[in-house]
Parts: structure tokens; C-alpha cells; sequence
């Protein structure tokens, strides 16, 4: 479903990736784990070009992401792959002048060309599964962070993507809040979604995680079920940031 | 001092009908130059050298220079290229030149203050750049550029008496042939002073109206906006 090939990304001198290559078959929930500025944000947006690749291929359901032969593709070609790759930041990123169910619809209505109605009927129903239910019609900004976060998660969900990338979407929110956003993330999982993300929640990983992936100063350092990753952790790098992660 | 607003009175609809051109100036050229400030806007903040340098040169000329000086330029200078303007015309170029150069950075400023990612929010569910500028970037923009917007068009509208210099028969040139003839400036340049205070006035209050408008989450949804979401149909039962 997700192809990554030898990417590197610089930024100025920065290596942020470093040859990272990772593949993710459909219906896999892969988790990004590793110290901050270890390169997890920008492997997640280089899968969708919000970051252009130094160097590196990346496929999305077999067709590469970006580029067509030695071409760079179209604005529109790359808008139109992008709608099938849902994406849930750390920040929420909701519009602060619509409702949640016009953050929610609008990508039906704006990039697909649904009809109104119809698409809020669609949101709804998303905004419902997320329980979300009677906050449909209030701005984001008297939503609570893990209020936000679900209305993100169903945004994304309602242009039906292929695969979901988050990028670590409970990092800014109190702790009292970080269980609804993830009890939402893995009933989404259970049904069957293409997944990578990357946090810092290892019980989720733990639970939910097909493979998780170890990255380090922009390497991939190490990928094992979750068994492997926390029951035995093969680097001493691993180890170091398990030990300080999981007090 | 003896007044005699009987004199003010008599000229009063005189005043009222220059009052229109005044109207007609500001109106005129604060369209003209809020269109073009988009642009200039957008060129300014353009990752491209060839549209931001000039957007920015322009910005510098017009803004470091007087009106006064643009009006005497493009009314007298321009018969030197063999273009000869009417003081009306005139007044519209060099007054649309300066709306746009100011309001190119107020809008500047309202639209580099939408946040990066929630435009990386709108592209990452596949929308084009035209599309991210006209739903995300513009609705919010808008109400951030009102205030600093609509306190220059309030300077703008006043400025617009600086056309009475090449000859525009608008109120500040109207007022003074007045006065000037009857000997009455105390009088007249009072009721001059209050039709700008109306016209003022104006704007003060769309200003007003234009944030109340646009403090959207403090008011309810409309009554369309309700239907076109079928906000009050009940959801059919979906299957757990």
C-alpha cells in the first residue's frame, strides 16, 4: 500500500531522513516511535509531498507519489493523490471559521463536488462514530483538545482514503484527553485502515501496532512486531529511549 | 466675530453636490485600488523574484511619496507622454495607486497570518492552491485585515480632498471657490467639516457592522446555513 524507497530529506545541513525504506501492506497499522527530531514528522509528510523528498521514491497503492517517469506531476495530479492519503496532525489544524461538520464535509464538497446535503449527512454519520454527536455545530475553537482532535480524525476519514497517516496526534494534549482520541484510532484500525503513525504513546503501539519501527537521527534503526520491539529491543539505542520512555 | 450660517445654509446643497464627487472619488478608487492591492499582495509575497521585487519597489515608491505630489504628476506630467487627462481621471489613477500600494500590505497581513498548517491541512485532503486561497485563506484573512483596512479607507476618503489641488470639483474645492467669494471660511469649512464627518462617519459604522458580521462563532448558524446542512433532519439510525 505504502512504498518508501531510499528517501532523504535535508533541510539546509540537516539530514532529517537519511535513506529510509519501509514498506506497508493494506490493512497494517505500522507505528513511528524514536526521540524527537529522529525524523518521524518528516517521513509522514514526505508520504503525501508536504515536504518535497531530496532524493527517494514513495508510492501510495503502487503509484508514485510526486513524479510521473522524470516529471514532476501536475498541482492537480498531486491534490488529487494526496485526497486519498488522510492525514491528522499534532496540531489539529482545524479551519476556526467553520463548524465541525463543515470541517468535516468540506473536502467532500470542495474536492470531490458532493453536494451539500449530501455530504452532510456523510459528515454526521463520521461525526457520530467519533461521538461527536452534539458538537456538530460548534466552532473548534469551544472544542477541547481531544475534541478537535476526533473532528480532525473524521475529516480526514470522510474523503475515504486508502491509507491514514498521523503524525503524532495526542503529542499536544492534556493527559486526561489522549485515551478518546486513541480508543477512536484503533476502532478505526479495527476496521480494517492502512495506518502509519507516529507517536509517543507506547501502550498504543503496543496494542495496536502491527510492526513498529525504530528511527533514530533519521535511519530506520529497528522494525519487529511489538513483541520484539519492547520484549526485545536489539540496539542499545533502542533500549536507551524505551528505558527513558517507559518510566 | 459676527457668524451667519444663513450664508452656509444657502450653499448647503452646493456643498452636498460636490460632496457626491467626493463620494465618487473615494468610492471609485478604493475599489480599484483594493482590487489591485490583491494582486500586488499576492506578487508581494510570491517565492518568485520577478513578481515580489517589483511588488515590493511599487510598495516603496508609492507608499514613500505624497499623494499630493502623485496627483500633480499624473495630471500634469502625463501630457509629456503625450497622454492628456481629464482632472477627474487624473485624480482616479493617482489615487487608486496609492489605495493600492497601502492596502497591498494590510492584505498582506491579514493573509500571512493564516496559519501554514491549516493550509498543509487543506492541501493534505487534495485541494488546489486556488481552491486553499478561496475557503481557507481568504474567509479568515478577511476578518483580520477589517480594522487596519477600514482605518485607511477612512484616511483614504479625507485624502480624496487633495484632488481639489487639480482642480476636481469635489467638496474641499467647492467649499473654498465659497468661501472665497462670499467671505464666509468660518461658516462654510464648518459645514464642510461636518459633511466629512458624516462621510466618516459611514465607514466608522460599516466597520462595525463588517466585525460584528464576522465574529461568526458568537452568534448562532443562519436559518440557511441550518438547511443547507439539514441540521434539523433527524440522522437515519446507522447500524452499530
Amino acid at each position: 500500500m505504502i512504498e518508501v524507497e531510499n528517501l532523504v530529506k535535508h533541510f539546509g545541513a540537516v539530514r532529517a531522513l537519511d535513506g529510509v525504506s519501509l514498506s506497508v501492506t493494506a490493512g497494517e497499522v505500522v507505528c513511528l516511535i524514536g526521540p524527537s527530531g529522529s525524523g518521524k514528522s518528516t517521513l509522514l509528510r514526505c508520504v503525501n509531498f508536504l515536504e518535497e523528498p531530496t532524493s527517494g521514491v514513495v508510492r501510495v497503492n503502487g503509484r508514485r507519489v510526486g513524479w510521473e517517469g522524470t516529471r514532476r506531476v501536475s498541482a492537480r495530479e498531486l491534490a488529487r493523490t494526496r485526497a486519498e492519503i488522510g492525514m491528522v496532525f499534532q496540531h489539529f489544524y482545524l479551519w476556526p471559521h467553520m463548524i465541525a461538520l463543515e470541517n468535516v464535509i468540506e473536502g467532500l464538497v470542495t474536492v470531490k463536488g458532493m453536494g451539500v446535503g449530501e455530504a452532510a449527512a456523510k459528515g454526521r454519520a463520521l461525526l457520530e462514530k467519533v461521538g461527536l454527536t452534539d458538537k456538530m455545530e460548534v466552532y473548534p475553537e469551544h472544542l477541547s483538545g481531544g475534541q478537535r482532535q476526533r473532528v480532525a480524525i473524521a475529516r480526514a476519514l470522510a474523503m475515504e482514503p486508502r491509507v491514514m497517516l498521523f503524525d503524532e496526534p495526542t503529542s499536544s494534549l492534556d493527559p486526561e484527553l489522549v485515551g478518546e482520541v486513541l480508543r477512536v484510532m484503533e476502532q478505526v484500525a479495527s476496521e480494517g485502515m492502512t495506518m502509519v503513525v507516529a507517536t509517543h504513546e507506547m501502550g498504543f503501539a503496543r496494542k495496536v501496532a502491527d510492526r513498529v519501527v525504530f528511527l533514530d537521527q533519521g535511519k530506520i534503526l529497528e522494525v519487529g512486531t511489538p513483541e520484539e520491539i519492547f520484549g526485545r529491543p536489539r540496539h542499545e539505542r533502542l533500549r536507551r529511549f524505551l528505558d527513558k520512555v517507559l518510566v | 466675530m459676527h457668524l451667519d450660517f444663513g450664508v452656509a445654509w444657502k450653499f448647503l446643497p452646493i456643498l452636498l453636490q460636490a460632496s457626491l464627487m467626493t463620494i465618487a472619488l473615494f468610492v471609485l478608487s478604493q475599489v480599484l485600488g483594493t482590487a489591485a492591492a490583491f494582486f500586488v499582495a499576492l506578487a508581494r509575497m510570491s517565492p518568485r523574484a520577478w513578481l515580489r521585487r517589483p511588488a515590493m519597489a511599487y510598495i516603496w515608491v508609492v507608499r514613500g511619496t505624497p499623494l499630493l505630489l502623485h496627483l500633480f504628476f499624473v495630471y500634469y506630467a502625463a501630457p509629456a507622454f503625450g497622454i492628456t487627462l481629464d482632472a477627474f481621471p487624473a485624480a482616479i489613477i493617482a489615487m487608486s495607486a496609492s489605495a493600492a500600494a497601502y492596502n497591498a500590505e494590510i492584505i498582506r497581513a491579514g493573509l500571512q497570518a493564516v496559519h501554514r498548517g491549516q493550509l498543509e491541512a487543506a492541501y493534505a485532503v487534495g485541494m488546489s492552491y486556488g481552491q486553499v486561497v478561496r475557503r481557507i485563506i481568504v474567509p479568515q484573512a478577511v476578518r483580520i485585515i477589517i480594522p487596519p483596512y477600514m482605518g485607511n479607507a477612512i484616511s483614504h476618503c479625507k485624502n480624496s480632498s487633495l484632488a481639489s489641488v487639480i482642480t476636481v470639483p469635489e467638496l474641499m474645492l467647492t467649499a473654498q471657490m465659497i468661501y472665497s467669494s462670499t467671505y464666509r471660511a468660518i461658516e462654510i469649512l464648518t459645514v464642510t467639516g461636518a459633511i466629512y464627518l458624516v462621510l466618516t462617519s459611514c465607514l466608522s459604522a460599516l466597520q462595525m457592522y463588517l466585525e460584528h458580521v464576522t465574529t461568526y462563532e458568537q452568534r448562532g448558524l443562519g436559518e440557511a446555513r441550518r438547511r443547507r446542512l439539514r441540521l434539523d433532519t433527524p440522522l437515519p439510525t446507522m447500524p452499530a
